[in-house]
């Protein structure tokens, strides 16, 4: 292999992963719910991500295309485990006490509330929220119309309210 | 703009920032307005977990080929370049000799090249222009006749080794990928079932065609067109 090439090469990964490693690990963890899992999702993606690098053509597409690999590697996990499907109330408690690092009440309530979010709602949100895509981003991302996307995106805000609300009327 | 629109377009986004005229007149929607964007900051706050020390995989060497930069590759001394010549007749060689692939193996290979161009599938309106398609679709392998489809993606790609032409059109649930594989002869129908799509490849003359969409997608008014608006030119 040609050094300079590979070292080149090696270069531009390390620097797009640098700009991109938090929100990959960020979004993989919402997206299956739990730390270990996503940090085995991440790994893959960054694998896969470095195998396929010349295929990424402009650098500043680097944000949604590693994502979108972390999304694939996330189904390509649960498709391979074959998870049993886990009480929704149990996890949400499981995984909020060990996603919250000293955070204050609400906050935990409201990651607990993200938590029992159904996937369909809780990813556009992650999406728009924390990546901070645009609704025709995450409509390219998800495969979906941006109709849907914001239908989804109102009733996931919708749902948290509700959720957040009841927790303080203590329903 | 009503109440009701407004407040469902601040629900989707609380950032959309359209319906001005409606918040200036209405102090009702202006305050939730305000309270959706102080919510939205809770769950951006929510949502900002912390993140571990990256550790990066063990990464494999590459191939030689996709990395040498323009330039060495121009003053790469002259045995190299032959025997790379070799090489390249060589796997030739070995590909003819190999029996055809399976089915499955190119509806496999054809999945898995939607997830090397993942920026082929945005929702856009945005058409491709007539020179990039014409590009893409050269007439020396087939005509294409989109009609009132809108293209938004054309690109020449390789499947199975072979130059196909990538093209991607929207429906009703997103963007659906056409793959015009003119050299791919199948005897039979082949569905294709990818994690969140689903589409087929279907023999047409010496070659055949995959069409692959959204899940929700209805794939069979979109083949139908397809198929009469291609001919093979092979």
């Amino acid at each position: 292999m040609n050094a300079s090439a590979g070292d080149e090469r090696r270069q531009r990964f390390d620097a797009l992963v640098a700009v991109c490693y938090e929100d990959m690990s960020r979004y993989a963890t919402w997206l299956c719910r739990d730390r270990a899992i996503a940090d085995d999702v991440v790994q893959e993606a960054l694998l896969r991500a470095w195998k396929s690098l010349d295929s990424l053509r402009d650098d500043a597409a680097a944000k949604p295309w590693l994502l979108t690999i972390v999304r694939r590697e996330n189904a390509r996990y649960f498709e391979r485990r074959r998870l049993d499907t886990v009480d929704i109330d149990e996890l949400g408690a499981a995984q909020a006490a060990e996603l919250a690092h000293a955070p204050d009440e609400e906050l935990l309530g409201l990651r607990e509330a993200m938590l029992r979010l159904e996937d369909d709602y809780r990813e556009p949100l992650v999406l728009q929220v924390l990546v901070g895509f645009s609704t025709r981003e995450i409509a390219a991302h998800m495969g979906l119309s941006q109709g849907a996307v914001l239908t989804r995106l109102h009733r996931a805000r919708q749902k948290l309210k509700e959720d957040m609300d009841s927790r303080d009327t203590g329903n | 703009m009503n109440c009701e629109d407004y407040r469902q377009a601040i629900t989707a986004d609380p950032a959309f920032d359209g319906g001005a005229v409606h918040a200036n007149a209405c102090s009702g929607c202006r305050a939730y307005r305000d309270d959706m964007r102080v919510f939205d900051a809770r769950i951006a706050a929510a949502l900002a977990i912390d993140v571990p020390p990256l550790r990066m995989p063990a990464l494999p060497d590459m191939e030689t080929d996709n990395v040498v930069a323009i330039g060495a590759r121009r003053f790469r001394p002259m045995p190299y370049a032959l025997a790379a010549s070799v090489l390249l007749a060589a796997f030739a060689a070995v590909r003819l000799l190999m029996p055809a692939p399976t089915f499955d193996s190119l509806a496999d290979e054809v999945l898995a090249h939607l997830d090397h161009e993942p920026a082929a599938l945005r929702v856009t309106d945005v058409p491709v222009s007539e020179r990039r398609l014409a590009r893409a679709v050269p007439a020396s392998l087939a005509r294409y006749e989109p009609g009132a489809a809108l293209v938004t993606y054309a690109k020449t790609c390789v499947i199975n080794g072979k130059d196909v032409p990538h093209l991607v059109i929207q429906g009703e649930h997103g963007p659906v990928t056409i793959l015009l594989m003119s050299g791919e002869k199948i005897a039979a129908p082949v569905p294709l079932d990818g994690e969140r799509v689903h589409g087929l490849i279907v023999p047409v003359g010496d070659g055949s065609i995959a069409i692959i969409g959204d899940r929700g997608e209805a794939l069979e008014p979109i083949s139908a067109k397809v198929l009469n608006s291609v001919t093979w030119t092979t």
